[in-house]
């Protein structure tokens, strides 16, 4: 078909497939009558371009991923998944959504690397996370004669489960300090991801902390269970944790998540 | 913080925000009229850019510009964006929003690009249904920025600046001139810049942006990381004789310096800005 009657549709159905293209090849229905700079040159400007910004997004989210890899190793990486990762996000933020489980992928025999990079994902999505009231000790007072009522996270909580010493290798990269030596961990931990404040904030969880947290996120009640159709929180803790005093590991646990202000000050009954 | 140019002379001139100067705006009042915002930098769902937006929203008149809407895109826009943009708009009240004259992607895929369209006739079609798609959700005229390209089509039917009017003339929207991006296409692809400004609707433009590209010899790229130049500045002289006086701004979104750095930028914007019109006036 003459160029002359392209459509719309097709230009850019072609423009988006030799920018996808995994080499630039140029393109028949570009102008080259200027500055006689060829179409393929014309045409690569965008095509670098695409490349170019996307991998700034990727270095600007994992920035701690990236330090760990060196630049070198991170750019490659960074450019095979824009290869095969095209964006369908509006926001160019959110385009590194799925580049933790591909490096779990290309780099089996160095999970750390993943781990170091949901890390970091999970941070930058609770920097603009929604925004919630926050439960103060008096909220908490008000509704504590009440034992069947749910507590609600704020939105911005996540969590994510580590094998390796990774949190300690992003904290000795946060602190420009040389990472200390990846470590298998006898045992995952837990680490609890939210924002406070304007700032993101992490910390590592007890078995028995990461347990409650997850009977909180599931709609476990505080207390009484009638009519619930889910066990109270007291009830599962007191199962998985049989040596463990429950009520009063608990109360230390309320407090703490006060001050963390990982409460959300909306309730139900 | 006003101009030399009176009350005449409307909002004045402007910085975009960026968040290395949250705190400079934060801390004390700057000699800037109006800042112009990313919208897209804050359609997010909470946390420090929408506190800080609205911090600084109570002290300065804002603008709002996006990077996403992709108005020439063939499969129409995206009505959770256009949704998404109404809200910050309610949030903002902004003295005009404004967005690209481009495509950014189809069939679900994003380029992150401002991708040059084809001037035919078919492309305009699309674009004022996607105009009119987008005025009706924000009730009021978007500005269309024209985009600084680095391709020509084998298919245009009309020059850019053709293309423009007839835009402005099928869906009554604003223009957004970006006398640098003028400048960087006039140069990429051989046409005269004059020529553009003076193909543009008078009454239709709504701003000005200003900013700095790279030289690569053989053609230009619009980075905004550099300091206006002296070609650009000439160039916007021309534009302040044609159009008379618009709400203009500095665009710089790489390698960015100290606000009183920009400033510095800006006054020179003021500076030609008052010799112009005065001299016009004086005439």
């Amino acid at each position: 078909m003459p160029v002359t009657y392209m459509k719309l549709a097709e230009l850019q159905n072609d423009f988006q497939r030799a920018l996808f293209d995994t080499e630039c090849k140029g393109a028949d229905w570009i102008s080259e009558s200027a500055r006689g700079l060829s179409a393929r040159k014309r045409l690569d400007i965008y095509y670098n371009a695409y490349r170019l910004r996307l991998v700034d997004v990727l270095l600007d989210t994992f920035e701690h991923t990236a330090i760990y890899l060196g630049d070198d190793w991170f750019n490659q990486i960074a450019m095979e998944y824009v290869q095969s990762h095209p964006s369908t996000y509006k926001n160019i933020g959110l385009y590194g959504k799925d580049f933790p489980g591909f490096l779990a992928k290309q780099l089996p025999l160095d999970k750390e690397v993943s781990e170091l990079a949901l890390m970091d994902w999970k941070l930058r999505r609770a920097f603009d996370g929604a925004d919630s009231c926050v439960m103060t000790l008096e909220d908490l007072q008000l509704l504590a004669g009440n034992e069947g009522f749910r507590l609600h996270t704020v939105p911005t909580l996540t969590t994510c489960t580590q094998h390796f010493n990774s949190l300690e290798i992003w904290n000795a990269i946060n602190q420009d300090q040389t990472p200390p030596v990846v470590e298998q961990l006898p045992e995952s931990i837990d680490i609890l991801i939210w924002r406070k404040g304007h700032s993101p904030h992490f910390r590592s969880l007890a078995k028995i902390e990461s347990a409650a947290i997850a009977c909180v996120c599931a709609g476990n009640t505080l207390g009484d269970t009638r009519g619930a159709t889910l066990e109270s929180i007291g009830t599962v803790l007191e199962k998985d944790f049989p040596d463990v005093d429950v009520a009063t590991e608990f109360g230390v646990m309320l407090h703490r998540w006060l001050d963390d202000e990982i409460l959300s000050a909306t309730s139900d009954m | 913080m006003t101009t030399g140019f009176g009350p005449g002379f409307g909002p004045g001139f402007g910085l975009g925000l960026r968040t290395q100067h949250y705190n400079d705006f934060i801390a004390e009042p700057q000699p800037v009229d109006w800042l112009e915002v990313i919208s897209d930098n804050y359609m997010v769902d909470g946390g420090k850019p929408l506190a800080m937006l609205d911090q600084i929203r109570a002290n300065y008149p804002m603008v709002m510009h996006g990077v996403s809407m992709s108005i020439g895109s063939i499969n129409g826009l995206d009505k959770e964006y256009l949704r998404k943009l109404k809200i910050l708009e309610q949030r903002v009240e902004p003295m005009w929003v404004s967005d690209h004259l481009c495509w950014s992607g189809v069939h679900g895929r994003n380029l992150h690009d401002l991708l040059p369209l084809p001037y035919t006739q078919e492309a305009l079609q699309v674009v004022t249904r996607n105009v009119e798609q987008a005025q009706e959700v924000l009730q009021r005229p978007l500005a269309l920025e024209n985009v600084s390209s680095y391709v020509e089509y084998e298919m245009s039917e009309m020059t850019e600046w053709e293309f423009l009017a007839e835009v402005v003339q099928a869906t009554g929207c604003q223009l957004l001139l970006d006398i640098n991006n003028i400048y960087v296409s006039a140069f990429n692809h051989d046409f005269s810049p004059t020529s553009f400004i003076e193909g543009v609707p008078l009454d239709s433009v709504a701003q000005f942006h200003l900013a700095g590209h790279l030289n690569n010899g053989d053609h230009l790229i619009d980075t905004h990381d550099h300091p206006v130049c002296d070609d650009v500045w000439d160039l916007y002289r021309q534009a302040l004789l044609h159009f008379g006086y618009v709400p203009t701004m500095i665009e710089r979104d790489d390698n960015i310096p100290s606000l009183p750095e920009l400033i510095d930028e800006l006054n020179v914007a003021r500076g030609i800005a008052d010799d112009v019109l005065n001299t016009k006036i004086a005439l």
